[in-house]
């Protein structure tokens, strides 16, 4: 594994050939690895590995909600919790969630709730709890696509999945999937994430400069990621059913 | 998925019972660990982890490390810290905010076995006498809790040591600057201390308590031992023991401890950066 001793960055983010500092095309992806059930005691869980995060998430509910006063008397409500792990990141991060974790868990919750049908739990709450333990650029786009599949595997009724991923510009080109170098010393960052049932975004954030032509072509990038995110998702969750099917019937059909 | 805060007396009566046998409700026998499945240097921003699993537990820990100065009574020595966290997605026992009584047991119980070992070379830490050492935090954290956290810690928190790839600096002129070498877990780690979790019921003593007998435990009893040596106890819960319980349990960790360093063979993890 490649170490760096201090936190600089390079003045070119393109090598010689073209292609990206890790080796990647303009709109290649880092390798994705997906899990699902992955904590016994959740009642649903996921572990995603996208280039160097590493991130886990687990569901709990519809469960009472503490402290009492935040239940709805018509509907359930969704928490999310974002945290990361103090050796996840360059220098070591304080143990306590800051600033930053707490709205990344806001955002999270905004974009994860549309899919969801709360107001069939009235009075409950479904809580997610995501902790990232290795960091490099993306960890909420991560997160919340980590987070849509823990919610499917713990059967929770939802209109569709959610994906996420983040386009940005380095060097002056529009690049998909940034990694931890190139969101720091890059120009432009927009994270996004689609709910697939309407098609629509809903997560976006954006910091830089951008035109409003390459804002449009950002989306449009955003879209093709992510459709190729979503068949992962989609066959990680297939194969563990597929995996309790082998299991029951002795690997037959 | 069926964790409960309360475990109903008919399944407390079920593992007694069997307990009585000398049984287990896993199967396992009284002097038995689960199976140990060990990851080590996965973290890429770490400088040394781990990723262990007994049984269903699960641990991951990170070590960072930064420069600062030395407490005046040690001036040539660096310092180790033992941080635990119980997520609140490892369990529905868990809940958010600071720390608790238990993770904090956790942490401290780990501690004081490294500590007081011979274990982390405080001396090999020191950049220079008086002014700079480093200080290296170890940060356990809990992925899935199914009983028995501190030795699943305990494990965890050495082969992230001995995995950890440091690199060195040098002050000149009173700037730090790097070598471009590192300080791996061969200089840092120097005895590797096991830490033993046993479980009582009734007068039933027993090793490596998993979920529900940890939760209907009178009383548990931790102690970490070295090659030759036992280097902490913590007793915890309502229980108590008898001097002979006591000494019983010393003797049993020294030789289930030589079996379990040697089944386990740390030193596999340590990574070579030159």
């Amino acid at each position: 594994m490649p170490l760096i001793i201090k936190d600089e960055y390079p003045t070119k983010l393109f090598r010689e050939d073209g292609k990206r500092l890790d080796g990647r095309d303009k709109h290649e992806l880092r390798p994705i690895k997906m899990k699902v059930g992955v904590i016994h005691n959740a009642d649903g869980s996921a572990y995603l590995e996208w280039g160097n995060n590493k991130v886990y998430a687990a569901v709990y509910g519809p469960r009472e909600v503490h402290p009492h006063h935040l239940a709805k008397p018509d509907r359930g409500i969704l928490r999310v919790f974002y945290r990361m792990a103090t050796f996840s990141v360059f220098d070591r991060k304080r143990p306590a969630p800051g600033r930053r974790e707490k709205e990344i868990s806001m955002i999270i919750t905004d974009c994860l709730e549309p899919v969801l049908f709360l107001e069939l739990y009235p009075g409950t709450a479904f809580e997610v709890f995501i902790d990232v333990m290795d960091a490099d650029g993306g960890t909420r786009c991560a997160s919340t696509t980590v987070a849509a599949l823990a919610l499917a595997d713990a059967g929770i009724p939802m209109r569709s999945l959610v994906t996420s991923v983040a386009i940005g510009r380095i060097d002056g080109e529009l690049v998909t999937d940034l990694s931890g170098i190139e969101d720091k010393a890059g120009g432009a960052d927009l994270p996004c994430a689609i709910t697939w049932f309407n098609e629509e975004i809903s997560l976006l954030q954006f910091d830089g400069d951008m035109s409003l032509d390459e804002i449009n072509q950002c989306l449009l990038l955003a879209k093709d990621a992510m459709a190729k995110i979503y068949q992962i998702q989609l066959e990680t969750l297939k194969n563990k059913y597929i995996t309790i099917q082998q299991e029951t019937t002795g690997g037959g059909q | 998925m069926n964790i409960k805060r309360i475990i109903s007396k008919i399944e407390k009566n079920y593992i007694i019972h069997n307990l009585k046998k000398e049984e287990r409700i896993d199967g396992r026998g009284l002097w038995e660990y689960r199976n140990w499945k060990i990851d080590h240097d996965l973290i890429a921003s770490a400088e040394g982890s781990a990723d262990v699993q007994l049984g269903d537990t699960h641990v991951i820990t990170g070590l960072k490390y930064e420069v600062g100065e030395p407490f005046p009574d040690v001036p040539d020595e660096g310092v180790c810290t033992i941080m635990a966290e119980l997520l609140p997605l490892a369990s529905p026992l868990f809940e958010r905010g600071p720390p608790d009584e238990q993770s904090i047991e956790l942490a401290r119980v780990v501690d004081r076995g490294i500590r007081h070992a011979d274990c982390v070379q405080t001396k090999k830490l020191c950049i220079k006498e008086n002014e700079a050492v480093y200080i290296l935090f170890v940060d356990m954290y809990v992925i899935n809790y199914a009983g028995n956290l501190i030795d699943a810690g305990g494990v965890s928190a050495l082969v992230s040591l001995i995995s950890s790839h440091v690199p060195e600096g040098k002050l000149v002129e009173g700037n730090l600057e790097w070598t471009g070498k590192y300080i791996t877990g061969d200089t840092i780690v120097k005895e590797l201390p096991l830490v033993l979790t046993y479980g009582k019921i009734e007068d039933m003593i027993f090793l490596d308590p998993n979920l529900p007998e940890e939760l209907i435990c009178e009383g548990r009893m931790s102690i970490s031992v070295t090659e030759d040596k036992v280097t902490s106890i913590q007793k915890s819960g309502p229980a108590t023991f008898s001097v002979d319980e006591i000494k019983m349990l010393c003797q049993k960790s020294m030789e289930i401890g030589k079996k379990l360093r040697k089944g386990l063979d740390l030193w596999q993890y340590k990574v070579d950066y030159k």
